[in-house]
């Protein structure tokens, strides 16, 4: 198969994994926690509120372990494109770097609507 | 404390059956959240897109680092699901969950029937995909055949685009990428991976072998449910406080199935699933007639 080399995958694939273990370690946290403090899981739990987020975590409140963990989640598939996109801009595939670049605009249309209509 | 472990048993069966019958945890998750711990469906969907992602950036790691899954491949299709999922995430929060929970209760029922057909022509054996069994039970509508043509795929200056990868040529792009936005629309909606319409899709339409069709669909679950997650995220969909437990167990659940897979004998199981999903659908399907 042509495109990055096999290096290359290896590295994207260790990356996912890696920040899978990252969001895992920290919803760990957050739900720990959580039972720590007597929350119930079916309390229903505070919205995402990014800006809030850096005094939640040196306040270690469990939603912002949480939420941390959970958009480490949803960051990873991301990271991993993006790091696809770059390697394959580096060996001059513009069709495929064209592709990476069209997934990103596509989440962050999905960001841009979600904020601006929520 | 008590409905924290709970959501954590639960989460680890999900992981575990999910892996062990490859149903993939999203089929298995909903209905739990739902039904076990009275969740809205909507709620119930944003926890397990985050849980799904989560098993499958592992998994996926995995298959890239072992070089199994089409990359190229993968990464094309998944810019329509990734569309099919902005689409499907904007759309379920204006469609009335009682839609929701019937097209839930209609996916159950099309598993609960892949599983007990494919329960009636094996006797046990290693734990397999359920798109892969979809795949086979539905044989007939098979359209690989080395004998034809290949038309190749085609950028819109005429030049080819190199999507194959060893032994195989991808062909029959544009079905793929009607069937990969289609696939992302299912999985915005109900929570799942859609591997079942995507494994099917690359092996009988686009001549993608079966082993790399897997694995490439398991990569694309990751950014296709991460298009309609950050949706439910940012409108209240996710539930922190149920959506951390659940996802661990499931975790959990889902690499403790993979080390179990090949010592399991299948067969009551897989008899077992069939009647908890068709009982799964029958609570759906009163939900959404409610």
């Amino acid at each position: 198969m042509s495109g990055p080399s096999e290096a290359l995958e290896r590295s994207i694939g260790r990356l996912l994994t890696a920040a899978t273990y990252v969001a895992v370690t920290l919803i760990a946290i957050g739900t720990s926690l959580a039972v720590a403090a007597g929350i119930s899981p079916l309390s229903g739990g505070p919205p995402l509120e990014p800006s809030t987020l850096p005094s939640r975590l040196l306040q270690l409140q469990p939603d912002g372990f949480l939420w941390l963990g959970l958009l480490a989640v949803i960051a990873a598939p991301i990271a991993r494109v993006i790091a696809g996109g770059v390697a394959f801009a580096r060996i001059g595939d513009r069709w495929m770097t064209g592709v990476a670049v069209a997934i990103v605009a596509v989440i962050a249309i999905a960001v841009a609507t979600s904020v601006l209509g929520g | 404390m008590a409905i924290a472990a709970l959501m954590m048993v639960g989460g680890v069966a999900a992981g575990l059956f999910g892996s062990l019958l490859g149903l993939g945890g999203g089929v298995l998750i909903v209905p739990l959240l739902t039904i076990g711990f009275g969740l809205d469906i909507r709620t119930a969907v944003g926890v397990s897109l985050v849980s799904v992602i989560m098993t499958s950036s592992a998994a996926a790691g995995v298959y890239l680092e072992r070089h199994v899954a089409n990359l190229r491949l993968g990464m094309s299709l998944e810019l329509f699901t990734a569309l099919g999922a902005l689409i499907g995430g904007s759309v379920a929060f204006l469609v009335d969950e009682r839609w929701l929970a019937l097209l839930f209760a209609a996916l159950l029922t099309y598993v609960a029937i892949t599983m007990g057909r494919s329960a009636l022509r094996t006797a046990g054996g290693p734990a397999r995909d359920i798109a892969v069994e979809a795949v086979e039970a539905d044989a007939s509508m098979a359209t690989v055949d080395d004998e034809t043509p290949r038309d190749g795929v085609e950028s819109a200056t005429g030049s080819r685009i190199d999507l194959d990868g060893p032994g195989y040529r991808v062909r029959r792009m544009g079905v793929g990428v009607i069937g990969a936005t289609g696939a992302g629309v299912v999985s915005a909606l109900l929570g799942i991976g859609g591997g079942i319409i995507k494994v099917p899709l690359m092996h009988l339409v686009m001549g993608v072998p079966l082993r790399v069709a897997t694995a490439t669909s398991n990569l694309m679950v990751g950014i296709t449910a991460s298009a309609s997650a950050v949706i439910y995220a940012s409108r209240g969909g996710v539930d922190v406080f149920a959506a951390g437990p659940t996802a661990i167990g499931v975790f959990l659940g889902a690499n403790l199935g993979s080390r179990l897979g090949h010592r399991v004998d299948l067969r009551i199981l897989r008899w077992l699933f069939v009647a908890i999903l068709l009982y799964t659908a029958y609570e759906m399907f009163q939900r959404g007639l409610a």
